[in-house]
């Protein structure tokens, strides 16, 4: 193989690789390693980009699917009728067989549900078997079933962001304890802080919320919805986020952003990326509310935001953190 | 028990300074090819580049190449979208999907060329690319539907692909020499 064939097949290979909604880390590195090798590798590689991406691709590619050959094709119906009659039923019987056993062969092997888990301070992204991306936080657990006919993920615990592949003849519904969202073809991000209360905010489309009683309350692009019990609460849209929308949630990055929220809301998300456990000294400390923007990714850092801003006092032992009311507030 | 916590170093000082240029002008090649109007060129490129540099100082990204061009993508559909948007009131109804105007006259030698090469393609290659780019299925879905292994599912559509570009050079070759 001479080296420029060799460029080419190393540069359509990228733009296949790269042709993805989520691209992994390790393989994104190795390509801009290989874009920064050589001028010749960046110029194929743009080229056929371009091409693969050109509106003359999708055309020529339409009208080859249009125009098959003879062996994959529908005969024309009137002129073919005759001669064909015979040996139609034959065909269509074989044809019949050959698409239930490749539906057979597609459909068996996503008919199980299948669990996702995101150990401790380790958020992970999955593809499932649709096509649609849940970027998982950490300590969270996601049960997903993929069935020809609907899509159910079950959040057992912890955090997910949802960017669904719309389909508008199969239903996508997200449950997270008593509540479910059901997915209209949308980015969307469901936070289970505990057994009975749940957070969604939606990035992209819109998303029906249905806490278990009769009414449910669609939400739309920048809306936030929070339920407690069976409780719908609407949230004003995030305020720093100004006239555009994220496209992702803060967390995917690390970050909470909280008005009022519990203490125990805020611990139970340190939580998933702190190895050591997190303890609440006092029980009533859990309903202090708290606000701001922390970085929950980094526990040290965290704890040093509430040390001071809500008096606390915090103490490292050997496999945990424990969190009390400051002796000087206890003491004035 | 008190514990000394590591500080994090977010500076990156260990990583060599990104190659811009390089990007920029990589940029510059494929919207280039992507669209007729010259003068969306340097807009789409510095656009992309200040999201580039913006985000890659906010958080260190994997990839500025991949990133890049996607936000081209994006860009130039953008402005597409803006321009169909204008002239609809003197034009016909573009289908939603139907080319990009401008790239109609530009691509028609392309679109011959491309046609025919894909009538020389081998059937079950033809198949792999066409699921691949026009119904948009994983390389993964495809191996399955069709009983292949990945890997073959890989090359059909990386050997497609650069069958494909050698067409269309033949035919702009041919085309320039013609003129």
């Amino acid at each position: 193989m001479t080296r420029e064939t060799q460029i080419a097949e190393d540069a359509a290979l990228w733009v296949n690789r790269l042709d993805q909604p989520a691209i992994d880390t390790s393989a994104s590195r190795a390509f801009d390693t290989w874009m920064a090798a050589d001028v010749a590798h960046r110029d194929k590689f743009t080229d056929l980009q371009a091409l693969w991406h050109s509106d003359a691709l999708t055309e020529a590619l339409r009208q080859a699917a249009a125009t098959p050959g003879v062996s994959d094709a529908p005969m024309g119906l009137i002129g073919a009728t005759r001669h064909t009659r015979s040996r139609r039923p034959v065909v269509w019987v074989a044809a019949t067989a050959c698409a239930v056993l490749a539906a057979l062969f597609v459909l068996l092997p996503s008919l199980s549900s299948i669990t996702y888990r995101a150990g401790i301070g380790n958020g992970r992204s999955v593809v499932l078997a649709d096509g649609s991306h849940v970027a998982l936080s950490g300590n969270t657990e996601l049960r997903v079933r993929v069935l020809p006919w609907r899509r159910t993920a079950t959040l057992v615990r912890g955090e997910a962001f949802f960017d669904v592949a719309h389909e508008r003849w199969r239903s996508f519904h997200v449950h997270s304890g008593e509540t479910t969202v059901a997915v209209l073809g949308t980015a969307f991000n469901v936070d289970r802080q505990n057994a009975t209360r749940t957070a969604v905010e939606v990035y992209r489309g819109a998303v029906a919320l249905d806490a278990g009683q009769s009414d449910h309350l669609v939400l739309r692009k920048g809306d936030r919805a929070r339920v407690v019990n069976d409780r719908i609460t609407t949230q004003a849209p995030d305020p720093t986020a100004g006239a555009i929308v994220a496209a992702r949630p803060d967390w995917t990055a690390g970050w909470f952003e909280a008005t009022d929220v519990p203490l125990s809301v805020l611990i139970a998300k340190v939580q998933r990326h702190s190895a050591r456990t997190i303890l609440l000294r006092d029980a009533a400390l859990g309903a202090l509310p708290v606000s701001g923007r922390f970085r929950v990714s980094d526990p040290a850092r965290v704890f040093d935001a509430i040390r001071d801003a809500y008096a606390l006092d915090i103490r490292y032992d050997r496999g945990a953190v424990l969190i009390a009311p400051s002796r000087d507030r206890q003491g004035t | 028990m008190p514990v000394s916590l590591p500080q994090i170093d977010e500076s990156d000082t260990d990583v060599p300074d990104q190659d811009w240029e390089a990007v920029a002008a990589t940029l510059a090649r494929y919207v280039r090819t992507r669209t007729s109007r010259h003068d969306l060129v340097e807009d789409v490129v510095q656009e992309t580049l200040a999201r580039l540099v913006q985000q890659n100082r906010q958080q260190k990204l994997v990839s500025v190449y991949a990133f890049g061009f996607r936000i081209a993508a994006n860009l130039l559909v953008d402005h597409h979208r803006r321009d169909r948007r204008y002239s609809n009131e003197t034009e016909i109804d573009h289908a939603s999907d139907a080319p990009l105007p401008d790239r109609v006259i530009a691509g028609r030698q392309e679109l011959a060329a491309l046609t025919a090469a894909l009538d020389a393609m081998p059937p079950l290659r033809r198949n792999v690319f066409t699921r691949r780019r026009l119904q948009g299925q994983s390389c993964a879905g495809i191996a399955r539907d069709l009983a292949l292994n990945l890997k073959a599912v890989e090359k059909h559509i990386t050997r497609g692909l650069a069958d494909l570009h050698r067409a269309v050079m033949l035919a702009n070759d041919a085309g320039n020499d013609g003129r």
